[in-house]
C-alpha cells in the first residue's frame, strides 16, 4: 500500500502505515445518521448551537436580573418599587420600547459590518418634522413623513460611505452634526411643540397609551420585534445581511452586492429611527434638537450587549431587545434604589462594559 | 521563449469550440502590468492546470475569469460568443463558480447558510426553508466530499479547521452543478486524504462534462489529475501542453526558470 503525503511524493512501498491513517479509512459514520431524531434530542441540538451566536446567554442574565429586582420588589414594595404599575408602564414600558427599536435598526448595521453615529442627530430632525407636519397637516401624514426623512436621512449617510469607501464611523460622525445643525436650521433653537388639539387621543392612544401595567410603545415594539426577527434570521435578505458583514468578499464571490445590501441596511436603520422618534415625541409632545445625541450610543452600547459583533456578521434580534431592555432596567433598578446620578452612569458604563467583555468570550465558544 | 508557448499551444487546443476562451488578456494596475496578453481555452470536460511561482499572475487571472476584477483588454468568449462585461453576476450565470483560497466563505455563518447564501431555497415571500437546506447540506457534506469531524449542517464555519472549510467551499461548487469549477489553491490546506478525495473528484467531474481549473503550486497534484497545463510567468503564458507532452521535469523547469529552463531541458543539458 502507498501512503501519498500532502507533496505527492509517497512513503513508497512497504512504508510504516500509521495506525490513525488504517482506523479512520474503512466506514465514516455518516453525518445524515447522526442527526437527532428525537424531540429532546433537537431541543439539546438547538440549545446546542445557540450558544455564543448572540441572545442565549444575555437572555439568562437578563432574566436573573429580573429574578432578583422581582424578589427584591416583592420584600420590600415600600422601598423597591419595581413592581408597581406606575414604574412599570411609566418608565419600563415606555422606554425600553423605543431604545429597542433603535438597537434593531443599529444592530442591522452593525451586522452587515457598519456603524451610524447619527441616530441621535436624526432622532432630533425627525422629532422635528413630526411635529411640524402634524401641526400643519395630521398626525398620521407626519408619521408617513417622518419615516420618510428618517430613511432619506439614512440612505444619505449611507451613499456618502459606499460611493466614498471612508469609514462609516468617520462619516457619520461628520453627519451627526450636518443632522442636527438641519434641524436647527428647520426649526430654530427653540423647542417643537405641538399646536393645541394636534396631539389628539387616537394617536396618543396608539402611540402612547396607557393601558395600566403597560403602554402602546410595547405592543409597537412587539410587532417590530417579530418582523425584524423573520426579516433576519428566516430571509433570505436577512441571510445576505450576515453575509456582507461577516466576509464581504466571499459575498461578493456568490454575486451578492455588499453596496446594496449595505445601503438596504442604513435604510432600515432610517426607517426604525422614523419610528422610534415619532413614539417619542407622541409621548414627549416636544422636541428640541440637540438633546437626543445620548441615544447614538445607547443604542449601539444596547446592541454591542445584546450580542452584536463590533466587526459584523453577528447578533440577533432577540439580543438587540435584550441588551436595550437590560441597561435600561439596570438604569431603572439604580434609581429605585436611590443610587445618586453620579453611581447610576457608573453602574451602567460598568454593566455595559462587562456585558460586552461577556460576548467576546462567548464568541469564542460558538460551534 | 514565445515560440515555445506558440508551438505548444496550437497543439492543446484539441477540435470543437471550447467552453471558455481568452484572448489576449493583459492586465494593469497603475503602471504595473500584471498579465500581458494571456490567450487560452478551456474545453468542456477539461482538467486545466495552471501552474506558476508566486506573482506570476495566476490569481489576478483567477479573477478575471470569474468576473470578479475587470480586464484592461482583451476578449472573453464563452462557447464562442464575446461577454461584452464580464462581472460576476454574468459569469454566474454561466456556471462560473471560483473558490478562491483566502475568501471562500462567511466564517460567521453556519456550513448550511454558507452553502445556500446568495441562492437560498425560499418560499415565494423569501422566507428561506431552513430544514430542507441542512437535510441538503447534510447529504452534500455526506456523498460529495467526505469530510472528518463536522458533527452538523449548522456549526458555524469559525469552528472549522482549514481543510474543512475548503472542503464545504468545494462541495458548494459542486452542488450548483457548474459548469467550470476554478479551484485556487485548493489543496494548500486539505489532508492528506481530502486531498485524494477532491482529486478523484475533479477527475470524477469530467466525466459529467464539468470543467475545472486547478491552480495551485504543487506540481504533483496538478501533473496526476491535469489533462493539460499552462505555465505562467512574470504575467505571461510560456508553456501551455498536454500532459501526454510533459514531465513533472519540464513543469518544474517552467515554473522555476521560466521559459528558459524548459529550453534548456529540452535541450537535453540538466536543470541547474
Amino acid at each position: 500500500m502507498t501512503i501519498r503525503t500532502p507533496d505527492g511524493t509517497g512513503l513508497g512501498e512497504g512504508a510504516q502505515v500509521p495506525l490513525m491513517l488504517e482506523e479512520q479509512a474503512p466506514s465514516r459514520r455518516r453525518l445524515a445518521d447522526s442527526q437527532p431524531a428525537t424531540f429532546t434530542g433537537r431541543l439539546r441540538d438547538n440549545l446546542y448551537y445557540l450558544r455564543g451566536r448572540g441572545a442565549l446567554e444575555i437572555s439568562i442574565v437578563y432574566v436573573l436580573i429580573l429574578v432578583a429586582f422581582v424578589v427584591a420588589s416583592l420584600a420590600n414594595p415600600g422601598g423597591f418599587a419595581f413592581l408597581n404599575s406606575n414604574n412599570l408602564s411609566g418608565v419600563l414600558s415606555q422606554n425600553i420600547p423605543v431604545l429597542s427599536i433603535l438597537a434593531i435598526g443599529a444592530g442591522f448595521l452593525m451586522i452587515a459590518g457598519e456603524f451610524d453615529l447619527s441616530i441621535g442627530a436624526t432622532i432630533g430632525l425627525c422629532g422635528v418634522v413630526f411635529i411640524r407636519t402634524a401641526n400643519h397637516t395630521n398626525w398620521i401624514v407626519a408619521f408617513l413623513a417622518t419615516v420618510a426623512v428618517g430613511m432619506g436621512v439614512m440612505l444619505v449617510n449611507g451613499l456618502i460611505v459606499v460611493v466614498t469607501r471612508i469609514p462609516s464611523f468617520i462619516a457619520t460622525l461628520g453627519m451627526s452634526f450636518f443632522w442636527t445643525g438641519a434641524s436647527i436650521y428647520i426649526n430654530g433653537s427653540t423647542p417643537a411643540t405641538f399646536f393645541p388639539g394636534v396631539r389628539t387621543d387616537t394617536m396618543v392612544n396608539l402611540m402612547a397609551g396607557n393601558h395600566g401595567y403597560f403602554r402602546s410603545q410595547l405592543v409597537w415594539l412587539l410587532v417590530i420585534g417579530v418582523a425584524a426577527w423573520f426579516l433576519l434570521h428566516r430571509h433570505r435578505a436577512g441571510n445576505k445581511v450576515f453575509a456582507v458583514g461577516g466576509n464581504r468578499a466571499a459575498a461578493a464571490a456568490v454575486s451578492i452586492k455588499p453596496n446594496v445590501v449595505r445601503l438596504q441596511a442604513f435604510v432600515f436603520l432610517g426607517l426604525m429611527v422614523g419610528i422610534a422618534s415619532s413614539l417619542y415625541v407622541a409621548r414627549t409632545s416636544g422636541m428640541q434638537p440637540g438633546t437626543t445625541d445620548s441615544y447614538t450610543l445607547l443604542s449601539i452600547a444596547a446592541a454591542v450587549v445584546g450580542g452584536c459583533s463590533l466587526t459584523g456578521g453577528r447578533g440577533s434580534v432577540t439580543g438587540m431587545v435584550i441588551g436595550a431592555a437590560l441597561i435600561l432596567t439596570i438604569e431603572n433598578g439604580l434609581v429605585l434604589g436611590n443610587a445618586p446620578g453620579f453611581y447610576v452612569q457608573l453602574f451602567l458604563g460598568v454593566a455595559i462594559v462587562i456585558a460586552a467583555v461577556f460576548n467576546k468570550f462567548m464568541e469564542g465558544k460558538a460551534t | 521563449m514565445s515560440a515555445v508557448a506558440e508551438d505548444v499551444s496550437r497543439r492543446a487546443v484539441s477540435g470543437g469550440e471550447p467552453l471558455l476562451r481568452l484572448e489576449g488578456i493583459t492586465k494593469n494596475y497603475g503602471p504595473n502590468t500584471v498579465l500581458k496578453d494571456v490567450s487560452f481555452g478551456i474545453g468542456k470536460g477539461e482538467v486545466l492546470g495552471l501552474l506558476g511561482d508566486n506573482g506570476a499572475g495566476k490569481s489576478t487571472l483567477v479573477k478575471i475569469m470569474s468576473g470578479v476584477v475587470p480586464m484592461s483588454s482583451g476578449r472573453y468568449l464563452w462557447e464562442g460568443e464575446e461577454v461584452q462585461r464580464v462581472t460576476r453576476p454574468e459569469t454566474e450565470r454561466r456556471g462560473v463558480e471560483t473558490i478562491f483560497q483566502d475568501s471562500a466563505l462567511v466564517p460567521t455563518m453556519s456550513i448550511t447558510r454558507n452553502i445556500f447564501a446568495g441562492r437560498e431555497m425560499t418560499n415565494r415571500f423569501g422566507f428561506m426553508k431552513l430544514r430542507a437546506m441542512d437535510a441538503i447540506t447534510t447529504e452534500i457534506l455526506d456523498s460529495v466530499v467526505s469530510i472528518e469531524g463536522i458533527k452538523s449542517a449548522r456549526q458555524l464555519v469559525s469552528s472549522l479547521s482549514g481543510g474543512q472549510a475548503q472542503a464545504v467551499a468545494i462541495a458548494r461548487a459542486v452542488h450548483f452543478k457548474r459548469s467550470l469549477l476554478i479551484l485556487d489553491e485548493p489543496t494548500s490546506a486539505l489532508a492528506v486524504r481530502a486531498t485524494e478525495a477532491l482529486l478523484d473528484y475533479l477527475v470524477q467531474l469530467k466525466s459529467e462534462g464539468v470543467s475545472s481549473i486547478l491552480v495551485t503550486h504543487n506540481l504533483h497534484h496538478a501533473y496526476k489529475v491535469c489533462d493539460r497545463h499552462i505555465v505562467m510567468n512574470h504575467g505571461r503564458k510560456i508553456l501551455d501542453i498536454r500532459r501526454e507532452d510533459t514531465s513533472v521535469e519540464e513543469l518544474t523547469a517552467a515554473v522555476v526558470e521560466g521559459a528558459e529552463g524548459v529550453k534548456r531541458l529540452r535541450q537535453g543539458t540538466p536543470l541547474a
